[in-house]
């Protein structure tokens, strides 16, 4: 299923925002993405998975993209529809490639204290992707109705 | 996030109020590594009242539990809600760390 289509992928259902590398500010930037999915009705379960993945996303693109150098940006763009939301967040790092990073859940890597951050969004995300040699990462999460479809 | 600190039986019990986020990982560090670092061996995690973890503060949950076993310790969590279990499942920590349904559980066992 496409997670948008040319009726509804109009730049005016985006909402972008522009950060510095501050990690205190994505604490900031949270509230008006979960509130808005409130208000539409998403569940409990899909506000907390959305939550860990967009913390996650912001965290990388600050401490693994941008090194943490306050001079450099984060540029989050979102959409919320009455069926999903669409995140995506970029930063001005060298980028990377997301099949090279070691799966956390192997039993060798259990004990490592870093790498969650990608399994997490893929596991609390519906449709997970990377643009721009790894510096953009996109994120659906659908809306589950009662009885569970989407 | 708000961190309580209490005594139970032989062991130290830190208990999580809250979101433990990217914001304040480093406040639940210093209370987990600062415990290890004063001489606690036996340390239970409350996080029945924890209502978020990130996959930072999960880093120092691991890195606290290494350096308690290392010391001859432990660190065990207790009473983790729906979506911490749900986390932990996710990650696969729940085969790392021992999780009991409460704290007199996890002090309960040697």
């Amino acid at each position: 299923m496409p997670s948008s289509s040319p009726e509804t992928d109009s730049r005016s259902d985006w909402t972008e925002k522009v950060l510095p590398t501050r990690l205190e500010l994505i604490r900031d930037a949270e509230p008006e993405v979960l509130g808005r999915l409130r208000e539409l009705g998403y569940s409990e379960d899909q506000r907390f998975a959305v939550r860990l993945a967009f913390e996650e996303a912001m965290v990388n693109a600050m401490k693994h993209g941008n090194r943490m150098d306050p001079a450099l940006h984060v540029v989050l763009n979102y959409r919320i529809l009455p069926d999903r939301i669409e995140i995506r967040v970029r930063d001005e790092g060298p980028g990377f490639e997301p099949h090279l990073v070691p799966d956390p859940t192997c039993d060798e890597n259990l004990n490592r204290p870093c790498g969650r951050g990608i399994m997490l969004m893929r596991s609390y995300m519906d449709e997970i992707s990377y643009a721009y040699e790894g510096r953009e990462v996109c994120m659906v999460k659908y809306r589950k109705r009662e009885g569970g479809s989407a | 996030m708000r961190i309580r600190t209490r005594t139970e039986g032989p062991c130290q019990v830190i208990a999580v109020d809250g979101s433990a986020d990217v914001t304040n990982a480093s406040e639940l560090r210093q209370a987990l590594l600062g415990a290890i670092e004063g001489g606690a061996r036996r340390i239970i995690c409350d996080l029945g009242c924890t209502d978020f973890v990130c996959s930072d503060a999960l880093g120092v949950l691991i890195t606290a539990y290494l350096k308690a076993r290392a010391r001859g310790g432990f660190v065990r969590l207790a009473d983790p809600q729906e979506h911490l279990r749900d986390i932990l499942k996710t990650t696969r920590l729940d085969h790392l760390f021992e999780v009991y349904p409460d704290v007199a559980a996890a002090s309960a066992r040697p």
